[in-house]
């Protein structure tokens, strides 16, 4: 286990100082921040839309991460053949894929921490800098109807935004330790499932790239996201070719090969919709206990389905790797 | 005990059905290269064993067979007397592989710590073992906290060498450990493999550099095209018989140079003096008998025996010779 974690170190290390995911972090913070600003526009709910354009960033750009700097990482050790110096070394060649894994995995979750603490940053500040609750802050009302301002309402006005920026990038650490306003309430779930999801695209990218060169592992890696995120709507679009047709036996030509198609995708690729509580979280029920919170149940279902996958997709990934001649 | 055995290893290669080779697409369906065909080697305990041919000779494919890096297609070999992979073996071996490349964003300490934790060293011997194989190989005092990225070729080297003997192993394999350094870097790489034979430890080590190959090894093996052409210590494999004579006089008649020069296999006449080499005995009596009657003066006389490189382009060139009567 000391050798996995070694190499899972060693593989931080290396991915920290790909400058990669430098640009990757910054372009999805500018994200984050963006949609602080453009949710003024929004006349309903501006923190909804900053809810999903922050989850879904933190996702997608978590995916990048996986693909731009996994395919690389098994193809590197190749290429420059470090490995050489790795599997004369006293470790099994599935200890070197695990430290690979979890090395990358590390990397994104740290990412992901980074890129929520300013995620519920951007919502505290939000919230705190609302026209009415700045106006009650440098204002004091005197007589019903007149206010007054406190000190230079200039200053007050950035003292009070300063403030609130402290306090909302404090609040953002702590809400991914556990601490929670009904506005971000149950957010660090959805963070969390998705990190799962991501986990699986880890182990494929890592899957892929035990064989292949990184240009075809990253394509190979899309596509199954995308095949993954959406094989719950191509199989219910096969079901209604079958229903339309009256059964699955009157299916013909094209309908039968695209009926195929989504039932062997459907079987295959994961499933990584199941990962996905954005809508849930953001657009879904109210929690029936608490008002104002919306309700996003643990899946464990889903929980067991995407660990046992990982491990398959791992052991596939060593197994291919231990038979593999290093030229 | 044997250190290292193989019987009849062999590797062959099968090309990929379709390769890119200079922006061309080539088919190359069912071809195969044989990279090692049966080889059979010894390797004793506590020697000093050179694994030598030409480039293409499958010294690097037989070291990476035993390494563990790339598997056989027949035939067997066993490391200290257990088979290849077990891990037990695989940690009283270092092994510093040809052109060596690693981690250049890690720092030189860094570095070694990582291997240390590959072999599972605790950390307090790691941090013994690392001050200890910086001094051992004899980088700048700088070179532990310099990402690895700042290293020269000779620095790299050196670190690699380290790298392989951070575990205190037993046996070290080295690929080519000469290549790419310097004349004194190269006697320092023959000391430290010297020193290490005096700690007790086997070195098994292929190069293409004779002339340090046999100033060092107890034995070697040749391969060429995958073939051992010959084994054995170097006492053995070179002939004991005196191979010709270099004779350096100054002083000499005319008349009697001319003598000598018709016997000679070279006759070079630089500005003070001449180079004559001779094969007989009785050649070298007479030049000397004439040097002593004309006064003049014998700079030097040196019996040459055959030299390892000279033992070696024969053998390869013998083995060589059949197959490309057979190609025309």
């Amino acid at each position: 286990m000391s050798k996995v974690l070694a190499i899972a170190l060693n593989t931080f290390k290396e991915a920290v100082r790909n400058k990669v995911l430098y640009f990757l972090l910054i372009f999805a913070l500018l994200i984050m921040g963006f949609s602080g600003v453009i949710s003024d526009l929004s006349i309903a709910a501006p923190e909804k839309l900053i809810k999903d354009l922050g989850l879904a960033a933190i996702d997608f750009f978590g995916f990048l991460i996986a693909v731009f700097v996994g395919v690389y990482l098994v193809y590197t050790e190749l290429d420059k053949k470090t490995i050489y110096t790795i599997v004369s070394k006293p470790i099994d060649r599935y200890q070197f894929i695990l430290g690979k894994f979890f090395g990358l995995l590390i990397t994104i979750y740290v990412n992901m921490l980074i890129m929520s603490v300013f995620f519920f940053a951007v919502l505290y500040f939000r919230d705190a800098t609302d026209f009415d609750k700045v106006m009650k802050a440098i204002y004091r009302e005197v007589s019903p109807g007149h206010y007054e301002p406190i000190g230079n309402p200039q200053i007050q006005y950035y003292l009070y935004h300063f403030k609130q920026l402290a306090l909302a990038i404090g609040k953002g650490v702590a809400t991914i330790f556990g601490y929670w306003e009904p506005m971000t309430h149950h957010l660090m779930r959805v963070i969390w499932m998705s990190g799962l999801g991501l986990a699986i695209i880890t182990s494929f990218a890592i899957l892929y790239s035990t064989f292949s060169t990184p240009t075809l592992s990253a394509v190979f890696t899309f596509l199954t996201w995308i095949i993954g995120n959406l094989c719950e709507d191509i199989l219910r679009y096969a079901e209604k070719l079958a229903q339309k047709a009256g059964g699955v036996a009157n299916l013909a030509g094209p309908d039968l090969m695209k009926y195929w198609f989504a039932q062997i995708a459907m079987h295959i690729v994961p499933n990584l919709a199941l990962f996905d509580k954005r809508t849930e979280a953001v657009y879904g029920p109210w929690d029936v206990s608490t008002p104002n919170i919306h309700s996003v149940p643990i899946d464990w279902v889903s929980v067991v389905y995407g660990l046992v996958y990982v491990a398959g997709i791992l052991c596939l990934a060593s197994m291919i790797f231990n038979r593999r001649n290093f030229k | 005990m044997k250190i290292i055995e193989t019987v009849n290893l062999s590797k062959v290669y099968t090309h990929d059905f379709i390769d890119v080779e200079h922006g061309r697409l080539k088919f190359n369906f069912f071809r195969r290269t044989v990279a090692l065909d049966k080889l059979n080697l010894e390797v004793r305990e506590g020697e000093i064993f050179g694994l030598l041919g030409p480039n293409g000779a499958g010294k690097s494919t037989t070291i990476k067979i035993l390494m563990g890096i790339i598997f056989p297609t027949g035939g067997s070999a066993r490391i200290m007397e257990r088979p290849l992979g077990d891990k037990s073996v695989k940690a009283k071996i270092g092994f510093l592989p040809e052109n060596p490349a690693f981690y250049d964003y890690l720092k030189g300490e860094e570095f070694l710590d990582y291997y240390g934790q590959l072999y599972g060293m605790p950390r307090a011997l790691r941090r013994k073992r690392i001050e200890e194989m910086f001094e051992l190989v004899g980088l700048p005092p700088h070179a532990p906290n310099l990402p690895l990225k700042g290293y020269s070729k000779g620095m790299l080297q050196r670190i690699g060498l380290a790298q392989a003997l951070i575990n205190d192993p037993a046996l070290v394999v080295l690929d080519e450990p000469q290549s790419g350094l310097d004349p004194l870097g190269r006697k320092e790489i023959r000391d430290i493999i010297l020193r290490l034979k005096d700690q007790g430890k086997t070195v098994f080590f292929s190069s293409h550099i004779l002339s340090d190959a046999e100033l060092i090894c107890d034995r070697v093996a040749i391969v060429n095209r995958g073939r051992l052409v010959a084994m054995g210590e170097l006492s053995h494999l070179l002939s004991p018989k005196i191979k010709d004579y270099e004779l350096v006089v100054s002083g000499l008649s005319r008349e009697s140079l001319d003598i000598l020069e018709k016997h000679a296999r070279k006759f070079i006449e630089r500005e003070r003096d001449v180079l004559i080499i001779l094969d007989k005995e009785d050649l070298v009596k007479e030049a000397l008998r004439r040097i002593v009657a004309e006064n003049a003066t014998l700079v030097s006389l040196t019996p040459r025996k055959e030299t390892l490189e000279e033992y070696f382009i024969r053998e390869v060139a013998r083995t060589n010779a059949p197959r490309e009567e057979v190609h025309a």
